[in-house]
């Protein structure tokens, strides 16, 4: 019989777990192997991977699709619930979108608009928690920590997983999976991204010299004391974490300072440029998250989440969802321009979405406000072998409902790790008597049209 | 007449070959894989397909086929055998699934992926682990005790007899036997005793979690000298009778008993804190110091409202100690039917796992796969839990979240206030509106001493089965009672549940049963994993089928029948184990041995370990002089009772030994994050040790190692002594030892080096003992 590549990651989880209980205390030559290495090194993916990494912008709240990108006329005699905003026809694609959205709209030809999403509640919480792990309820392991699990880090000075700016750590815990795979957090609960940084990442009661003298000093000690202990490979393994925790301590406040990047570009991203919060919308800084982003990518770092909120925009619909949008529309277009211009988006998955949509503002009540759709709304990806300027799925036409080319988040979390490679509904961790796995018990259908 | 019997003869070889091919797949040599293949993939499909028409389980077996027992899937039936191991295309059972010939299932064929999955198990060689004849029901084995060594933990504990070993003079303790003999079977010598400053600092380490200072060393190295194992046995005494011993002990249970001063994140990040949780910890703790026997110890944590007390105070200490079935992690109540039952699921936990080692949580929904515990049994224990009311206090007052519920009110226990001219900073908003929240009247005067616990409901009630493990979907009443697998408890004295009671104190009395073939087993195991860095069973909280294998279970037994019979003294068990030659051994190996043994199942050599992120913390307060004794302070959040998630950080900076921080889930103190704590939402007795950048840089940058050598240095600066000198003191109180020539110049050479970079003498100083503070010898223990 030959060897199963499907079955080898199957059991991955519940090989490593073993690895890691033994490499917990034996002396095990696995030690060093399995937790400093085995744990980040990037891993084969078992299917042929169509991106690398992924950058994730997720729109916490709820975005209103039909006012951005999933566009809804009056139908009819009778009014019903539609877009409010100005449409136009844009690239080659000639994809439609809305006036908000004027940079982003330049570059449709690279996007894949996914309006047949769908998910199971409206409520925000949940909805996200769903969306971030497959589960509404419990602290599971987080998309980019499954990810990371599976694929490792391209840049061993850097963690595979990245979150900038979230309120919530169950949406970058890695809960089950070993720690290692943790998200790292950097501008936690909204902090200001201008300051954010990796915990402990740096010191300032030492001159980087005088830390390398000090490093240097800490290894010829442990150098004499894996010597009269030669045979345990864990202290080596140490030896080589703290020349690792050197080189991020050297590269990690570099990529986060942005001072090597040009004027021309920080405004691109309209870096610390952007109007004040204003209603639902937060100021934080989402022009540096997007560069941020990309510079964490160039750096080889597997899942980054860039974070912006809040579209929940009830009362104030028009003057809260166009902050909104004014706040990331010049950054996300900046985004693809650079990932294109360097090459980066064919391996590079970008994608655009949030925990639910809304229902459309109806012209006849005369009202300003909206409230959670959980059953139709719209992502968009790019990049990472997805078709470029391509349209996939429909909800009806008073934009309630998807009916065509639907699309779970365990379907989302199937083609996300379908893209990079990963089996979805085969990659498995061993936890508590059952292998668990991203698309849950009922697991998840790839959405192979959208794939070039 | 010829040819019939050459028919036979055929027949004979075939059979045969069958027998032998079905032996290759028996039972024994299946893999965990093969196994769970076959129950994830093939059984439920067996079970939802084919069982209709073909189980002697479902009293229909058409064609003579019976797929619900191994037997009659390996016979097949009236058309032959269905099944050729490991040729899908012979194999009936597959040609029919695909439709080829006959047809099955009738109505309509199975998804091709099924259908996949029954090719690849074919070729796998059809392993099957199913075991007929002790099987009552198609899942579930509920009589696993004869002999079927997959189920060896539900087996009665054994007291084996001392082995034969040729080295009659190795042995110091009884325990060392069972260790020699398998050596002496393996033909591995043990390696040497350690010295004796490496066994002082080992003793140290592991009974009191903090290092021996540099003239204790001394002070044993001579009287171990002259007096030999006398000065050993004196020294344990003494080490057992500190106080520090509950802090250290104390910590490792509050690992099994999930201990937090915080719900954690409900999954919709609201965090709330238990302000009271505190008497636990230190209940636990004292309860250590007391030697409080193990099973006098689960009565009061299960039961302890119902246990008589002598004193005020005693009845208080009882009321605490149930607070281990009240701090578990609650998800949200919001739009959660099942919220209730997810409380009781995770009390059945904390006995399951924690007290016995089982993992019942899984027949919440449908029998245990692979363990003896059908889906009965688990609302046996539901209902207890039912019958209970479980009290974790205001919680913030978030009623998404954990809804307030009422406290115990102690009467001897001291009153706990708020300091003079506390303000609380955080306003409690309405997380829906946004509009400040209305701060609910408390019930009871401020400072009120108050525990979380639980007591019996006025009127105890039996569980109805949740099928599915949903709610809202109520099968069969089962009467509360205990897990059925275990025969030998069956007829022994187990007090039957009153129909008043609860059952709660019944269930502490099977568990703490001498005959409960796992409590002293798990027990003793996790004591011996505390000293050794593994456990007999690696797997300390699974004594399942999946679960590790004992490696020496002979002596797993001899451990658990004299932690009963010496009246289930934790002390007791640590002495003996740490007395011993197998424990005293050093933890140098030739390569040759490591090679032979990489993972010291055979305990030739102690196995070198990494202190975990309290210890650390301890050492580098012990060393540098800073270590304040703290017990009896309470808590710092001892008067906040507010969601964590709004509050920023509650963490304020400490000198008191690390168990005494505010363990907060989801917010756990900055100095101790960086090592590998478990998240403290369900039962965990084993630390993980992974090793990642992120951790030198904690040691390099974190604010607390720095400042802590800093204060070191600023003293070595303040003695006036020569810098030789210095570095001298430096090694002595750090690393506790004599620095070599060599390290005195690569000491002074750091000093150089830095100060021709301009660094202040300070910083310079600073420097040198923060490296020795990081360096592995001070974070590793031989």
């Amino acid at each position: 019989m030959s060897t199963d590549p499907l079955q080898s990651i199957v059991t991955r989880g519940y090989s490593r777990r073993q690895m890691l209980q033994s490499a917990s205390c034996g002396f095990g030559y696995l030690a060093f192997a399995s937790m400093a290495q085995a744990g980040l090194q990037p891993q084969v993916p078992t299917l042929r991977p169509k991106a690398k990494r992924v950058i994730f912008l997720f729109m916490s709240g709820g975005p209103a699709q039909m006012d951005t990108f999933d566009y809804k006329p009056q139908t009819g005699k009778k009014a019903h619930g539609g877009s409010v905003m100005e449409f136009k026809k844009h690239g080659q694609s000639g994809m439609l979108v809305s006036e908000l959205m004027p940079e982003t709209a330049k570059h449709v030809d690279k996007l894949c608009m996914l309006n047949g999403m769908y998910a199971d509640t409206g409520i925000h919480a949940q909805s996200a928690l769903q969306l971030h792990t497959g589960d509404r309820l419990r602290e599971r392991p987080s998309l980019g920590a499954w990810v990371s699990y599976g694929l490792g880090t391209e840049n061993r000075d850097l963690p595979g997983f990245i979150s900038l700016n979230t309120s919530r750590p169950s949406s970058y815990s890695s809960a089950f999976l070993p720690s290692i795979h943790t998200g790292t957090a950097i501008g936690v609960n909204g902090e200001d991204m201008g300051t954010a940084t990796i915990q402990n990442v740096q010191s300032r009661h030492m001159s980087l010299g005088s830390k390398r003298a000090q490093l240097d000093f800490v290894q010829r000690m442990n150098r004499r004391h894996l010597a009269e202990r030669s045979e345990d490979q864990r202290l080596e393994g140490v030896i080589q974490s703290m020349e690792l925790g050197f080189r991020m301590q050297a590269s990690a406040p570099g990529l986060l300072d942005l001072s090597d990047e040009s004027q021309a570009t920080l405004e691109r991203y309209r870096v610390g440029g952007q109007p004040k919060g204003v209603g639902t919308c937060r100021d934080t800084d989402f022009g540096r998250q997007c560069l941020l982003a990309r510079r964490f990518a160039e750096a080889g770092v597997r899942f980054i989440e860039v974070n912006h909120g809040s579209w929940d925009q009830h009362k104030n619909h028009r003057r809260d969802l166009k902050a909104n949008c004014m706040a990331t529309d010049a950054p996300v277009a900046a985004l693809l321009e650079d990932l294109h211009q360097r090459g980066m988006l064919d391996d590079t998955l970008v994608v655009w979405g949030g925990e639910f949509g809304r229902p459309g503002i109806n012209p006849d009540k005369d009202k300003n406000e909206t409230g959670h759709q959980p059953r139709g709304f719209t992502f968009w990806m790019a990049g990472g072998g997805v078709k470029p300027g391509f349209v996939y799925g429909a909800t009806d036409p008073t934009g309630t409902r998807a009916i065509s080319g639907k699309i779970h988040f365990r379907d989302l979390h199937a083609t996300i790790l379908h893209a990079m490679g990963l089996p979805p509904n085969d990659l498995s961790f061993w936890h508590e008597g059952r292998a668990h796995r991203l698309t849950g018990p009922q697991g998840g259908k790839v959405a192979n049209a959208i794939f070039a | 007449m010829r040819s019939g019997r050459s028919k036979s003869v055929v027949v004979a070889v075939a059979s045969l070959l069958l027998l032998l091919t079905l032996e290759c797949v028996s039972k024994e040599s299946l893999t965990a894989e093969q196994i769970r293949f076959f129950e994830n993939r093939i059984r439920p499909q067996l079970v939802a397909h084919c069982y209709e028409c073909h189980s002697s389980k479902e009293g229909k077996v058409e064609g003579k086929l019976d797929v619900a027992t191994k037997t009659g899937l390996q016979q097949g039936g009236e058309t032959g055998a269905v099944v050729v191991p490991g040729d899908a295309e012979r194999s009936l059972l597959i040609q029919t699934l695909h439709y080829d010939g006959t047809e099955m299932p009738p109505e309509k064929p199975l998804p091709e992926d099924v259908i996949a999955d029954f090719v690849k198990w074919v070729e796998m060689g059809a392993p099957d682990p199913r075991k007929d004849g002790q099987i009552k029901d198609a899942h579930i084995a509920t009589n696993p005790i004869d002999g079927d060594p997959a189920y060896w933990s539900f087996h009665p504990i054994k007291n084996p007899s001392l082995p034969q070993v040729s080295g009659t003079d190795w042995p110091e303790d009884s325990l060392d036997f069972f260790v020699l003999e398998r050596l002496e079977d393996e033909g591995v010598d043990p390696v040497q005793a350690a010295s004796p400053s490496v066994l002082l600092r080992r003793l140290h380490v592991d009974l009191l979690g903090l290092p021996p200072a540099m003239d204790e060393i001394k002070a044993f190295e001579r009287e171990v000298a002259v007096e030999g194992r006398r000065a050993i046995v004196r020294k344990v005494d003494e080490l057992l009778a500190s106080p520090h011993f509950g802090e250290r002990w104390g910590r490792h249970w509050l690992d099994v008993a999930r201990y937090a001063e915080s719900n954690g994140n409900d999954g919709l990040s609201r965090n709330p804190t238990f302000p009271h949780a505190w008497r636990y910890r230190d209940y636990v703790i004292d309860s250590f110091n007391r030697d409080v026997p193990y099973n006098r110890f689960l009565l009061e944590q299960i039961a302890g409202d119902h246990l008589k007390a002598a004193s005020e105070e005693e009845r208080d200490k009882n009321l605490i100690a149930t607070g281990l079935l009240a701090l578990g992690a609650k998800p949200a109540k919001a739009m959660n039917n099942d919220f209730a039952m997810d409380v009781v699921a995770d009390q059945i936990d904390v006995i399951g796992r924690g007290v016995m080692g089982v993992s019942v949580a899984c027949a919440r929904c449908h029998d245990h796969k692979f363990d003896p515990v059908p889906t009965r049994d688990y609302y046996a224990l539901a209902g207890i839990f039912q019958s209970t009311e479980t009290m974790w206090g205001l919680a913030a007052n978030e009623k998404l979240t954990a809804p307030p519920t009422d406290l115990h009110v102690l009467k001897t226990a001291r009153h706990y206030r708020a300091p003079e001219g506390f303000k609380e900073t955080v306003i409690l908003k309405e997380s829906a509106t946004g509009k400040p929240k209305a701060i609910p009247k408390p019930k009871w005067k401020a400072g009120t001493p108050l525990a979380m616990g639980v007591r019996d409901v006025k009127k105890p009630v039996d569980a109805k089965i949740n099928i599915n493990g949903d709610s809202k979907k109520l099968g069969d009443s089962v009467p509360r009672g205990f897990l059925t697998a275990y025969p030998s408890l069956k007829s022994s004295a187990v007090e039957k549940i009153g129909v008043k009671s609860s059952g709660r104190l019944e269930l502490a009395q099977w568990l703490v049963h001498p005959d409960h073939p796992q409590t002293a087993r798990v027990m003793v195991n996790r004591i011996w994993a505390h000293l050794f860095g593994e456990g007999i069973v690696r797997t300390p909280d699974d004594f399942g089928v999946y679960g590790d294998r004992p490696s020496h279970p002979e002596l797993l037994d001899h451990l658990a029948t004299r932690f009963v019979n010496e009246g289930w003294s934790i002390k007791g068990m640590i002495r003996s184990i740490v007395l011993s030659r197998t424990y005293q051994l050093g933890s140098d190996a030739s390569p040759d041995l490591v090679r032979k043994d990489p993972e010291n199942r055979l305990l030739a050599r102690h196995s070198r370990r990494r202190l975990d992120a309290e210890s650390l913390r301890d050492h580098v307060l012990k060393v540098t002089g800073e270590l304040e004794p703290t017990w009896g302070r309470g808590s710092l959040i001892g008067h906040r009772d507010i969601l964590v998630n709004l509050a920023g950080s509650l963490h304020e900076p400490s000198r008191q030994r690390s168990v005494y921080l505010c363990y907060l889930r989801n917010a756990m103190p900055p100095e101790l994050t960086a090592f590998d704590l478990p998240d403290f939402k369900s039962v965990s007795s084993q630390r993980e040790t992974s090793t990642v950048p992120g951790q030198a840089l904690f040691l390099f940058n974190n604010p607390f190692i720095v400042e802590q050598a800093g204060l070191f240095a600023r003293r070595l600066i303040e003695s006036n002594q020569s810098p030789e000198e210095r570095i001298r003191k430096a090694y002595n109180e750090i690393m506790l030892r004599e620095p070599s020539a060599d390290e005195v110049n690569d000491s002074l050479r750091l000093l150089k080096e830095m100060s021709a970079s301009e660094e202040s003498d300070f910083l310079v100083w600073q420097s040198l003992c923060q490296a020795l503070l990081v360096t592995n010898e001070f974070r590793y223990v031989d």
